[in-house]
C-alpha cells in the first residue's frame, strides 16, 4: 500500500533538521512547548515548529487576496479567519496549538476553564469561565457577555455569516428567538436556553443530546461580547477585544491594524501568543502580487492559505532554497463529484459503482493541480486528519490509477445498461480546477460509454439555486456535481452530517448533495450526537466513511494540498491540521 | 523687356514615386509682364497646378526635383532659400485657390485670417492688421466688413468666401497674383462677379495675374496671353485673340470643339477629345498627345518618335505640333465645314 | 449655451435613471428567468448550510422577497431622500445620495465609493496627462518625420502598446521594476494628502503600465490626424501666405488635429474616473475598479447598483464636457 506522501516527507524534513542541529546550525531561542526541530526543510512545518521562539516585537504583515466574510468573530465562518480571529477573540474552547492531527485537532479550554461536560444525557453544558479576564478596556468579562455574544448571533438580518448550531440545537424559546436587536429591551438577555447562574457560570439546554458540543463553542460565536459596545452590522469595524490583540484601525475591504491589547494576560489562552508589535492585514491584493510579496519579503503571510498560484509555486518547487521554506500540507479540503442517488440511472447503485470504478483517478488528480498543488488522490469520503479515519480503496484508485474499465464494465452490466447511459456534470464554471475536473471525468465516463454533458453553473448560486437545490437537480438530471468541503470540527460528525445524513437535506443550500438516505449512516450520526466516547466516535468515523463509499454516494478526487511559503523571518510557524494552514495566533518575527 | 516680372524658363517639375518617376512639369517656359494676365489651360493632370505651386515654392518639404528657372522680378527662384521664398510668398507673390470653404481654416475668423497674413509680412500691431482687414473686405465688395471681419469662414456665402480669399491674398500689395481655378467652385453668377473683381483689383493695383483653369470661358474674359498646357508640357502659347481666332494645335481645337459656347446656337453636341490624359510616368513618345491625336498619321511617324518643338506659326504666337502649317489649315477648316454639316443635319432632322 | 446644458443635464438624470434600471434587470430578472427564487437568491447572503429561518431573516432584511418595482422604488427613493438604517443597536440616517447597505457588510456604500474615488482619480488623471502629452507628441513627431527611423519605430511600438492587455504589461512592469530590480518595491497606495512624493512614487508604475495602452493609441491617432490635417487646403493656404512653417504646424495644424483628439480624451477619461478596472486589480489599487470586481464577485447588489451608477454618470459629465468643449473650440458647430 502506497504510503501517504506528507509523511514521507516529513520524515526527511525531520532528517535533515537533525543533521543541521548536530552541524550546530539551530537557530531561536528556547521552544513552545511543542516539538523542538527548528531547522526549516520542505513540510517541515507540517509536523514541527519551525523557527520556535519567545523573540516579541516586528510587524506581521497579511495579505488576502479577498476579504474576511467578517471581522466581527461572531460574524464569521471561513477556515483562515476562524484561525486569525483567535488573536483578538476568545471562545469558551478552542484547538491546542500544536502541529499534527493528533496534536492539533484536541479540543481544549479556551474562555472556560475545563472543557464541558454533558450532562442530563448530554442534552445540558455547564462551562465555568476563568477568573480575571477582562475586555480590552478592562471590564470585567462575565458569562452574560457569552450568552449576549450567542444571542446576537440569533439575527440573521444582521449577523448572516456565521454557523447555525446554535439555532437548530439550543431548546427552550431558541426556535423562535429572533435575538437582541429587535425589541431590544424585552430580547436582551431573553435566549432562556441558555443560563447564566452566575457571572462565572453558563448553562447550554440543548433539544436533542448532542455529544460533540464542545465543538460546537469553539466556534468564536461564544467569544464574549459587552452588550452595551454592540454596535451590531457595525461591531466589525472595532470587535472589543479579549484576545492577546486589539484592533487599531479598520478600512472596510481595504485593511485593518492590530496592536498587542495590553489587558491580555497569557493565561487566559496558552494557544495564542503575544509576540508581534503590530499586525496589519491587506485585503483585495492581486493574487499572484500577494506571491512576490512573500517571496521578496514585503509581507509575511498569505491571510488566505490556500497556497501560492500556478507561478509562483513552479518557482518554490524548482529552487531548492525557496522549497525548504514551503510546506504542502492537506488544506483541510477534500474535492469530489457528488453522485446523486435519485436521479435516473444513478439511482441504482450499480450504475454509481460503474461511475467509481471507470473515472480515471489520476487525470482527477491532474486536473485539481497534481500531487503538490492538487493533492493525494483520495479514495474516501473523509479526510485523512479526521479522528478515527481510517484509509481504504473500494474502487481500485491507487492499484489502477487509470481506471478500472473491466470492472465498471461489469458494473454497468449489473445496472442493466451494459453500453453505459447518459448523465449530465454540473460544476463552477467560475473554478478553473473544476472546469478542467469535469473534462477529464466526462473523458474518462466516455470511454465505458457513459455519456456526460458538463453543465457548469457560477459559484455564487452554485449552491442557492442550482446544485444545492433537489428539484432543479432533478429536474435537471443532474446526476454528477462537483463540490467540495471542509468540517466544521475535526470528526466525523463536524465533516459528514451535513454531507450524508438524510436529515441535513433541505430544499435550497443543500449540502447532501447526493440526497443520500441511507438507515445505517442516519443511525450511525445519531449515536454520534449521543455519545461522548472517543473510541465510539472513531470507530462511527470509519463505519461512515466506508459506508458512504459503498454507497457510491461520493466520487472522491484529492484530499486537497496547498504550497504555503513561510518567509525565513517568520517564527513559530506551523500548519494547524484543523485550518490546513500555519496557525495565525502564534506567529513572531525574529 | 522692361516691365517683366515673372521669367520662366525651362522649368521641369518631377517626383520620384514608388511607381516611377512623375514628370508632372517637363519643359516650360513663358514670360509675363506687370499688368498682363496669363490664362493657363489644361485637362486634370497637365500640369498647370503644379507650375503655380512651383513658382510659389510650395513644393518645398515634398520630394519634388525642380530644375530649370524661375525669375521673379530678376530674382532666381530656384534654389533660394525656404526662408527667403517664404518672405516672398504672400508678399511679393500670393495665391489663392479652387475652394475657399477648404482652403481657409474653420477655426478661424476671416478678419484674423487676413491680419495674419498681414502681420507675418508687416511690422505693424494687431489693430492696425485689423483695420488693414476690415479695409480689405469692403474694397472686394463685402458689404458690412466691419462686423463680417470677425466672422468665420462657414458664415459666409461661396461667393462672399471667395472674396475673402482674394482679400487675403491682396492684403501685402503682390505683384504676382496666381488664381487657381478662382470659379470652378461658384455658380455661375458668381463666377461673373468674381472675375470681374479680379479684373478691377488688376487695374487698380498694376499686378500680373496668371489665371489657371480648365475653363476657356474663364481665360476668354480675363486673358491677354494663353499657354495651352498638355502632359506636362506646352502644347501651345500666344495671346488670347490669336489662338481662339487661329488655334494651331489639334489639341486646343479639341478644347475648343469641346466647349459649349454661347456665342453659337447648339446645335450639335459636345464633341469631347476621345481618349484620356496619359499618365505622367509614362509619357508617350515622340508628341504626348499623338495616341488621342486624329492627325497623327499624317507627320510619317514624327508624332510618335520625336518631342515636337515649339515653334512660332505667327508673331508671339508658338505651337509644339509636327504638322505643317499647310496641313494644319487644312485639317483647321476641314473642321468646321464637319461643324457646319453636322449642325446642318440637325436642323433638317428637328433636333435644334 | 445655457439652454444646451440644461437640456442635457436632464438628458443626464434620465439616462442614469435608465442605468439604474438595466443593471436591476440584469440582477434580478435574468436569475428569474432561469428559475431562481428570492429564497435561493438570498442564500448566498448566509453562511454555510443556514437554517431555513436565517434565509428567510436575510431576504427580508435585504429586502429581496418584495417585488421589484418595490425594491427598485426603494433605490430611488434613498437616493433622492436618503433612508434610515438600522445596525441592530441604532439607528442611522443615510443621507442623499444614499446607494443603500452593502449585502455583504452592511456598511454603507457611499462612504466606501467616496473613499475609493481619490484612487481612481489618482490613476486616471496621473495616467491622462502621461498618455495625452507622451501620446500627441510622439504622434506629431512622427506625423511630421513621416517615413523616418522614428516614425517607423515609434509607430511599431505604438502598434505593440495597443495589443498588449494591461494584466500582461503591468505584471511585467512589476516583475521588473518591482521585484527583480526593486526600483519601486511595496507598491502600495498612498493618499497625496499624506505624503505627495511616495503618493507619486508608489503610482508611477500603474500609471505608466495605463498610460502605455493610451498612449500608443493616441501617437496613432494623432500621428492619422496631423497627416490628414497637413494635407488640407487650409494648411497649403497658410504656407501660401508665407507663414513660418512653425506657425504653419502649431497654429493651424495643430489646433485642428487636436479637435478630434480632445473630445476622445474626454470619453477615454470620463470612462477610466469609473475604475481602472484591470490596472487596479493588477496593483492592487483600492479604487471603484477593484470596488467593481469584488462587488460583482460578492453579488452585492447595492454595491453593483451604487458603482454603475457612478461611472455611468462620469461617462455622461465627461460626454458633455466634451459636447461644451468641442462647440467651444470648433465654431462650426456653434452655429
Amino acid at each position: 500500500m502506497r504510503r501517504p506522501r506528507t509523511i514521507g516527507l516529513a520524515a526527511v524534513g525531520a532528517v535533515a533538521a537533525l543533521v543541521a542541529a548536530a552541524c550546530g546550525g539551530s537557530s531561536g531561542g528556547g521552544t513552545s512547548g511543542s516539538s523542538s526541530s527548528s531547522a526549516s526543510a520542505f513540510n517541515a512545518a507540517v509536523t514541527h515548529v519551525v523557527n520556535p521562539s519567545t523573540h516579541k516585537g516586528g510587524t506581521i504583515i497579511f495579505d488576502n487576496s479577498t476579504a474576511p466574510d467578517s471581522t466581527d468573530a461572531g460574524n464569521t465562518y471561513y477556515a483562515f479567519n476562524l484561525n486569525f480571529v483567535m488573536l483578538y477573540a476568545l471562545p469558551l474552547t478552542t484547538y491546542k496549538s500544536c502541529p499534527g492531527t493528533t496534536c492539533g485537532n484536541t479540543i481544549v479550554p479556551g474562555l472556560a476553564t475545563t472543557l464541558g461536560v454533558g450532562s442530563d444525557g448530554n442534552k445540558t453544558w455547564t462551562y465555568h469561565l476563568k477568573s480575571g479576564v477582562k475586555f480590552e478596556d478592562g471590564t470585567p468579562v462575565t458569562s452574560q457577555d457569552v450568552k449576549y455574544a450567542v444571542e446576537r448571533t440569533f439575527d440573521r438580518g444582521v449577523l448572516a455569516n456565521g454557523p447555525s448550531y446554535f439555532a437548530s440545537l439550543l431548546a427552550g424559546n431558541a426556535a423562535s428567538y429572533k435575538g437582541p436587536f429587535k425589541n431590544r429591551s424585552k430580547n436582551l438577555m431573553a435566549l432562556n436556553s441558555v443560563d447564566t447562574p452566575n457571572s462565572s457560570t453558563i448553562v447550554f439546554h440543548l433539544n436533542q443530546p448532542f455529544a460533540d458540543f464542545n465543538y460546537v463553542v469553539a466556534f468564536p460565536q461564544t467569544a464574549p461580547v459587552p452588550p452595551n459596545k454592540d454596535t451590531g452590522a457595525n461591531y466589525q469595524n472595532h470587535p472589543i477585544s479579549t484576545g492577546p490583540y486589539k484592533f487599531q484601525s479598520y478600512q472596510l475591504n481595504k485593511q485593518y491594524t492590530l496592536v498587542p491589547n495590553p489587558q491580555w494576560k497569557p493565561s487566559w489562552n496558552p494557544q495564542v501568543k503575544q509576540l508581534a508589535s503590530k499586525i496589519i492585514v491587506n485585503l483585495n491584493v492581486n493574487a499572484n502580487d500577494i506571491d512576490n510579496r512573500l517571496l521578496a519579503g514585503d509581507i509575511q503571510v498569505d491571510q488566505a492559505g490556500t497556497g501560492v498560484q500556478a507561478p509562483a509555486r513552479a518557482k518554490i518547487l524548482s529552487t531548492p532554497s525557496l522549497k525548504a521554506d514551503s510546506d504542502a500540507p492537506i488544506n483541510a479540503h477534500e474535492w469530489f463529484y457528488y453522485i446523486n442517488t435519485k436521479v435516473p440511472p444513478l439511482n441504482n447503485l450499480h450504475c454509481r459503482m460503474a461511475v467509481e470504478y471507470a473515472y480515471n483517478k489520476t487525470n482527477m488528480q491532474t486536473a485539481y493541480g497534481g500531487p503538490i498543488a492538487g493533492g493525494d488522490i483520495a479514495t474516501t469520503a473523509m479526510l485523512p486528519n479526521i479522528l478515527g479515519f481510517q484509509k481504504f480503496d473500494l474502487y481500485h484508485a491507487l492499484t489502477k490509477p487509470s481506471g478500472d474499465v473491466a470492472a465498471a464494465k461489469q458494473q454497468l452490466q449489473e445496472c442493466g445498461h451494459p453500453n453505459g447511459f447518459s448523465t449530465n456534470i454540473a460544476y463552477r464554471s467560475d473554478r478553473p480546477r473544476e472546469v478542467a475536473s469535469s473534462q477529464a471525468l466526462q473523458a474518462s465516463l466516455a470511454s465505458v460509454g457513459i455519456k456526460t454533458t458538463l453543465k457548469g453553473y457560477t459559484a455564487a448560486n452554485y449552491y442557492g439555486t442550482f446544485a444545492g437545490v433537489p428539484t432543479y437537480v432533478h429536474s435537471h438530471d443532474l446526476g454528477l456535481l462537483a463540490g467540495g468541503w471542509g468540517p466544521d470540527w475535526p470528526n466525523a460528525y463536524g465533516w459528514g452530517w451535513a454531507l450524508y445524513d438524510a436529515k441535513a437535506i433541505v430544499s435550497a443550500g443543500n449540502a447532501n448533495i447526493s440526497e443520500l438516505n441511507d438507515a445505517n449512516i442516519n443511525k450511525w450520526f445519531l449515536a454520534m450526537e449521543q455519545t461522548t466516547s472517543k473510541s465510539q466516535s472513531n470507530a462511527y468515523a470509519n463505519m461512515i466513511n466506508r459506508q458512504v463509499m459503498k454507497d457510491a454516494a461520493i466520487l472522491p478526487a484529492v484530499y486537497a494540498k496547498a504550497l504555503l511559503y513561510r518567509p525565513p523571518g517568520l517564527t513559530n510557524v506551523y500548519v494547524q491540521p484543523f485550518y490546513g494552514m500555519y496557525n495565525y495566533g502564534v506567529l513572531g518575527t525574529k | 523687356m522692361p516691365d517683366t516680372l515673372l521669367e520662366v524658363d525651362d522649368l521641369h517639375i518631377h517626383f520620384p514615386t514608388d511607381d516611377g518617376l512623375v514628370k508632372a512639369v517637363d519643359g516650360l517656359t513663358f514670360s509675363l509682364e506687370r499688368g498682363r494676365t496669363l490664362g493657363i489651360v489644361g485637362e486634370s493632370g497637365s500640369g498647370k497646378s503644379v507650375t503655380s505651386l512651383g513658382i510659389m515654392g510650395l513644393h518645398h518639404g515634398s520630394n519634388a526635383r525642380i530644375t530649370g528657372h524661375i525669375k521673379l522680378d530678376g530674382e532666381e527662384l530656384v534654389g533660394a532659400t525656404a526662408n527667403r521664398i517664404r518672405e516672398l510668398r504672400g508678399s511679393k507673390m500670393a495665391m489663392i485657390f479652387q475652394d475657399p470653404l477648404s482652403s481657409l481654416h474653420p477655426f478661424y475668423t476671416v478678419g484674423s485670417q487676413i491680419a495674419e497674413a498681414y502681420l507675418v509680412h508687416n511690422q505693424v500691431g494687431k489693430k492696425v492688421a485689423r483695420k488693414h482687414a476690415v479695409d480689405l473686405l469692403g474694397r472686394v465688395g463685402i458689404p458690412q466688413p466691419a462686423t463680417r471681419v470677425d466672422d468665420y469662414p462657414h458664415q459666409f456665402s461661396g461667393g462672399m468666401r471667395q472674396r475673402a480669399m482674394i482679400a487675403m491674398a491682396l492684403s501685402c500689395d503682390p505683384e504676382l497674383l496666381i488664381a487657381d481655378e478662382p470659379t470652378t467652385a461658384l455658380d455661375v453668377t458668381v463666377q461673373a462677379q468674381i472675375l470681374d473683381l479680379i479684373w478691377d483689383l488688376q487695374q487698380e493695383y498694376h499686378s500680373a495675374v496668371i489665371i489657371i483653369t480648365h475653363d476657356l470661358g474663364v481665360v476668354a474674359e480675363l486673358s491677354d496671353d494663353i499657354l495651352v498646357m498638355y502632359a506636362g508640357r506646352m502644347a501651345e502659347y500666344g495671346s488670347a485673340e490669336h489662338t481662339f481666332d487661329e488655334p494651331g494645335h489639334p489639341y486646343t481645337w479639341g478644347l475648343l470643339a469641346s466647349m459649349p459656347r454661347i456665342d453659337e446656337v447648339r446645335l450639335e453636341r459636345l464633341v469631347p477629345i476621345k481618349g484620356t490624359p496619359p499618365s505622367l510616368i509614362n509619357v508617350p513618345s515622340g508628341c504626348a498627345f499623338h495616341p488621342r491625336c486624329r492627325y497623327a498619321g499624317f507627320t510619317d511617324g514624327r508624332s510618335q518618335a520625336e518631342v515636337p518643338e515649339l515653334r512660332e506659326v505667327a508673331p508671339g504666337h508658338l505651337v509644339a505640333c509636327h504638322l505643317t502649317g499647310d496641313q494644319r489649315r487644312k485639317f483647321r477648316t476641314q473642321l468646321d465645314l464637319e461643324e457646319t454639316e453636322a449642325s446642318a443635319a440637325r436642323m433638317t432632322k428637328g433636333d435644334g | 449655451m445655457v439652454t444646451f446644458i440644461i437640456r442635457r443635464l436632464f438628458a443626464t438624470v434620465f439616462l442614469l435613471i435608465v442605468v439604474s434600471m438595466i443593471t436591476f434587470a440584469i440582477f434580478f430578472l435574468i436569475p428569474k428567468l432561469a428559475g431562481q427564487t428570492s429564497y435561493q437568491l438570498a442564500i448566498q447572503y448566509v453562511g454555510r448550510n443556514p437554517t431555513r429561518a436565517a434565509v428567510l431573516e436575510i431576504e427580508d432584511k435585504l429586502g429581496l422577497n418584495a417585488p421589484i418595482y418595490l425594491q427598485y422604488g426603494r433605490f430611488l427613493k434613498a437616493i433622492v431622500l436618503g433612508t434610515h438604517y438600522n445596525s441592530g443597536t441604532s439607528t442611522t440616517y443615510c443621507p442623499p445620495p444614499c446607494f443603500g447597505y452593502s449585502f455583504k457588510s452592511q456598511q454603507p456604500v457611499w462612504p466606501q465609493m467616496v473613499s475609493d474615488l481619490p484612487v481612481t482619480l489618482s490613476l486616471a488623471i496621473g495616467a491622462a496627462v502621461i498618455w495625452l502629452v507622451g501620446g500627441v507628441t510622439i504622434g506629431i513627431i512622427s506625423a511630421l518625420k513621416r517615413g523616418t527611423l522614428f516614425d517607423r519605430l515609434s509607430m511599431g511600438l505604438a502598434l505593440v502598446g495597443v495589443s498588449l492587455p494591461i494584466f500582461f504589461t503591468g505584471l511585467i512592469a512589476l516583475e521588473l521594476f518591482s521585484y527583480k530590480w526593486p526600483i519601486f518595491p511595496n507598491v502600495q497606495y498612498v493618499s497625496l494628502t499624506t505624503n505627495p512624493l511616495l503618493w507619486a512614487r508608489n503610482l508611477i508604475l500603474p500609471w505608466f503600465v495605463l498610460a502605455l495602452l493610451y498612449a500608443a493609441l493616441y501617437a496613432r491617432l494623432t500621428r492619422a490626424g496631423m497627416l490628414e490635417t497637413m494635407s488640407e487646403d487650409f494648411i497649403r493656404t497658410a504656407r501660401a501666405k508665407g507663414l513660418q512653417e512653425r506657425t504653419v504646424i502649431f497654429k493651424h495644424g495643430l489646433r485642428a488635429t487636436l479637435t478630434p483628439i480632445i473630445t476622445i480624451f474626454g470619453m477615454d477619461l470620463g470612462l477610466l474616473l469609473g475604475g481602472a478596472i484591470i490596472t487596479e486589480v493588477t496593483f492592487s489599487l483600492h479604487g471603484l475598479g477593484l470596488f467593481t470586481v469584488e462587488a460583482v464577485q460578492n453579488q452585492d447588489l447595492p454595491e453593483i447598483l451604487g458603482v454603475t451608477m457612478l461611472a455611468a454618470f462620469f461617462i455622461v459629465i465627461a460626454n458633455l464636457v466634451v459636447d461644451i468643449l468641442y462647440a467651444v473650440v470648433d465654431p462650426r458647430v456653434r452655429h
